[in-house]
């Protein structure tokens, strides 16, 4: 036992001193939570409003368009037509955006406005405005019709439809949550192949520097093996939890620089006419309350220990199987084959999170740890993923990663005392047998 | 009282599929003594090392270390040095040299002391934070011969201990084999270098197509495959010398010095003695000095692999 812990040791703390490990552990999450930052900041609205200069060609919209502070619309000048409007709008850098209504605008119920920018507008401000382009077209034709404004209110309607659980409630619009699985999956992923193939390259680095057989004189193959699967496991449950902490506490600054009106906002929108503008706030509270984060983590690690048993275990042969790591290719293949498979399938089984595709993929233990977090994510329950289901799944993953991991440790007892050349899968075959 | 045995091999079988790498092997060896494993390459040593260091296991025999049948707790009485030998490249020489100390059962503060001993010892002892990737490869020698020995162990099997070592190097190594025989360690020589074999080897045993041919102490056999070659000096004419005596004989060389003398290297055929032969020539030239030529291990080594 004494040695088993020496190798863990070894295995563990090499790894984390290691420079690459110590910049992995910050800079990816880092770079994770920056480049959602990014793409958050790029979406918010602009600050100050935008100036918006209203080309309105078949001269019927003035007084109908909705102008505000934030959204401050002037009319172009008459006499000019669309050309010099557009030389105007290049001239002038008071100004954001140039609105094209094409006299035609009203013609049909599907027609194009067009809106120039100097820098593109946020997707909020497009929202706006087609939303207040909608609403006067709207208008005009109330107008036209002779309709009383306060019935055309009465009679215009938002509808959001709720895809809801019939056995649970709460369950609302499970297809989103499956963005967060999405994002567990690959991580999952990312790490099971990480620190798998770590472990064949420790192998291969034992194998080629020719210490395995001073090592396999004190302590047997299979307890070796064993002790560099669990040591590298460790390097990389240490370097997740260095992420989630990096990854929430930079988050959370950021959320609070970036947007610190989140938590006051109100979530629904107060007019059924006007654009929802709290988009991002709505994104917060269903990332903040709708995904149950502790069955994610919980089952997060519960997948990478089972996937990266079970993928260690192989890698460890391949690594004693060949002879230098540009050797390894061949059987790396169809080892990493049936995961990005998974990765592929994702979007099906949100599509069907309860079908039989579904049920399958998370079931079988060379998928299941990449299908069964974006079942999980999406909510526990008939319609996503039945509490049996992932217990069948763990099971089928821990007692495959027994069978795999026995198999391999047969590989590899004859693979790392084999020199001077790359097995052939005859060879493989043949020490399975052994 | 004779030494007991440290290590007895009893009928060693091993198979590849359908490659046999070991035959029916059976070899004793003298606690205290110095043991030559000899033979060709490929001729099943490595295998049998292997099987020793519980790598591998025999199909069929046993190994007996004191008398008994090995087990796991014997690994912490032996000391391996691999032929094809190497460290850790990306760790530093102190943390290798703990490591490996440790996993032969030695506590760390002892495998500490140990290898200051050592390192002071090899006059380095400012390397205990060098990475191994930096050392030359005499130099990483030297530590991978400090990490085999320093857990102290009673069998200590070196495959090859000389190869890549310059002479000043070898010539360390050797004299520490010899220390550490003195300190009554048992050491296994693996080995193609016979020179070595004959300078420190109490005993050997030849291993040629995964069959022992040959095994004893290294006079013994020496004299036991010494062929009837000797060395004449004498004065006098060569032709009277070689007519002296028809047939019987071989001239295999002969050197003619400034001052007369001839020394001249004959092998006498089975009929004749070589008494007979003095008689035969001692009326036709002076003879200063007859001298039997005793075979070295590598005459032993050859003739035996070449009759195989």
């Amino acid at each position: 036992m004494s040695e088993i812990w020496l190798i863990i040791k070894r295995e563990y703390w090499t790894r984390v001193r290691k420079k690459t490990f110590i910049i992995m552990s910050f800079l990816g999450p880092l770079l994770i939570v920056g480049f959602i930052g990014l793409t958050a900041f790029l979406s918010k609205e602009k600050k100050g409003g935008y100036e918006i200069i209203v080309f309105d060609e078949g001269k019927i919209f003035n007084g109908v368009l909705r102008n505000n502070e934030k959204y401050h619309l002037e009319w172009a000048p008459e006499n000019k037509n669309y050309n010099q409007i557009q030389q105007i709008f290049k001239k002038d850098e008071r100004l954001d955006l140039l609105l094209y209504l094409p006299a035609n605008l009203i013609k049909t119920n599907s027609m194009t406005a067009k809106c120039l920018y100097k820098s593109i507008p946020s997707s909020p401000a497009q929202k706006h405005l087609t939303s207040i382009i909608n609403e006067a077209i709207e208008l005009y034709r109330v107008n036209q019709n002779n309709i009383d404004i306060e019935t055309y209110r009465a009679i215009k309607t938002r509808v959001n439809l709720d895809i809801i659980d019939i056995e649970n409630q709460e369950n609302k619009n499970i297809q989103r949550k499956g963005i967060v699985g999405i994002i567990f999956a690959f991580f999952i992923y990312f790490f099971i192949l990480m620190y798998s193939v770590q472990v064949m390259k420790g192998v291969i680095e034992e194998k080629t520097s020719r210490i395995i057989e001073i090592i396999i004189s004190s302590v047997s193959s299979f307890k070796l093996m064993i002790a560099k699967i669990i040591g590298v496991g460790l390097v990389g449950f240490t370097q997740f939890f260095i992420w989630i902490i990096v990854i929430s506490v930079t988050s959370i600054l950021l959320l609070n620089n970036l947007f610190p009106d989140i938590y006051s906002s109100t979530l629904q929108s107060q007019n059924p006419i006007t654009v929802d503008s709290s988009e991002s706030a709505q994104i917060i509270d269903f990332l903040l309350y709708k995904i149950h984060w502790p069955s994610m983590f919980i089952f997060f690690g519960v997948y990478f220990i089972g996937g990266y048993l079970l993928y260690a275990g192989m890698m460890a042969a391949i690594g004693a199987a060949v002879d230098e790591e540009t050797d390894t290719q061949q059987f790396l293949i169809p080892l990493t084959i049936p995961m990005i498979f998974a990765l592929s399938m994702i979007s099906s089984v949100i599509d069907a999170p309860s079908s039989s595709l579904s049920f399958w993929l998370s079931e079988i233990p060379f998928t299941s740890p990449v299908i069964m977090l974006v079942r999980i994510a999406m909510g526990i329950g008939p319609s996503s993923v039945e509490a049996w289901e992932i217990m069948l799944s763990v099971g089928l993953l821990f007692s495959t990663f027994i069978l795999t991991t026995w198999l391999s440790s047969k590989i590899y007892a004859n693979g790392i005392l084999s020199f001077g050349k790359k097995a052939t899968y005859k060879e493989l075959f043949k020490w399975l047998k052994s | 009282m004779p030494r007991s045995n440290i290590i007895q091999i009893e009928d060693i079988h091993k198979s590849y599929g359908n490659y046999k790498a070991l035959e029916n092997i059976n070899i004793k060896v003298k606690k205290g003594s110095i043991f030559g494993l000899l033979g060709p390459n490929g001729a099943g040593k490595t295998t049998l090392i292997r099987i020793i260091n519980q790598i591998i296991l025999p199909d069929k025999g046993i190994v007996k270390i004191h008398g008994q049948a090995l087990e796991k707790k014997h690994v912490y009485q032996i000391g391996y040095l691999p032929e094809e030998r190497g460290l850790y490249k990306k760790m530093k020489v102190g943390e290798q040299a703990l490591y490996l100390g440790q996993l032969k059962g030695l506590s760390k503060t002892e495998a500490k002391n140990r290898i200051k001993l050592w390192l002071e010892k090899f006059n380095i002892e400012n390397w205990w934070n060098k990475k191994i990737e930096d050392l030359s490869k005499g130099m990483a020698q030297k530590i991978q011969f400090i990490t085999t020995v320093l857990h102290e162990p009673e069998l200590l099997i070196l495959d090859e201990p000389f190869s890549g070592l310059d002479p000043a190097n070898s010539e360390l190594i050797k004299n520490e084999i010899l220390e550490l025989k003195k300190a009554k360690s048992t050491i296994i020589l693996s080995t193609h270098n016979m020179n070595s074999v004959e300078e420190i080897c109490d005993e050997a045993a030849i291993i040629n197509k995964s069959k022992k041919i040959l095994n004893g102490k290294i006079d013994v056999l020496k004299n036991e495959y010494s062929t009837n070659r000797w060395k004449v000096i004498y004065k006098g004419n060569k032709m009277s010398f070689t007519n002296a005596i028809w047939g019987g004989w071989k001239l295999e060389n002969h050197q003619s010095l400034e001052n007369g003398t001839n020394v001249a290297e004959i092998e006498l055929l089975e009929q004749l003695e070589i008494s007979d032969f003095i008689k035969g020539i001692v009326n036709h030239v002076e003879i200063q000095e007859v001298i039997k030529k005793t075979p070295s291990m590598q005459d032993v080594f050859l003739n035996v692999i070449n009759n195989e």
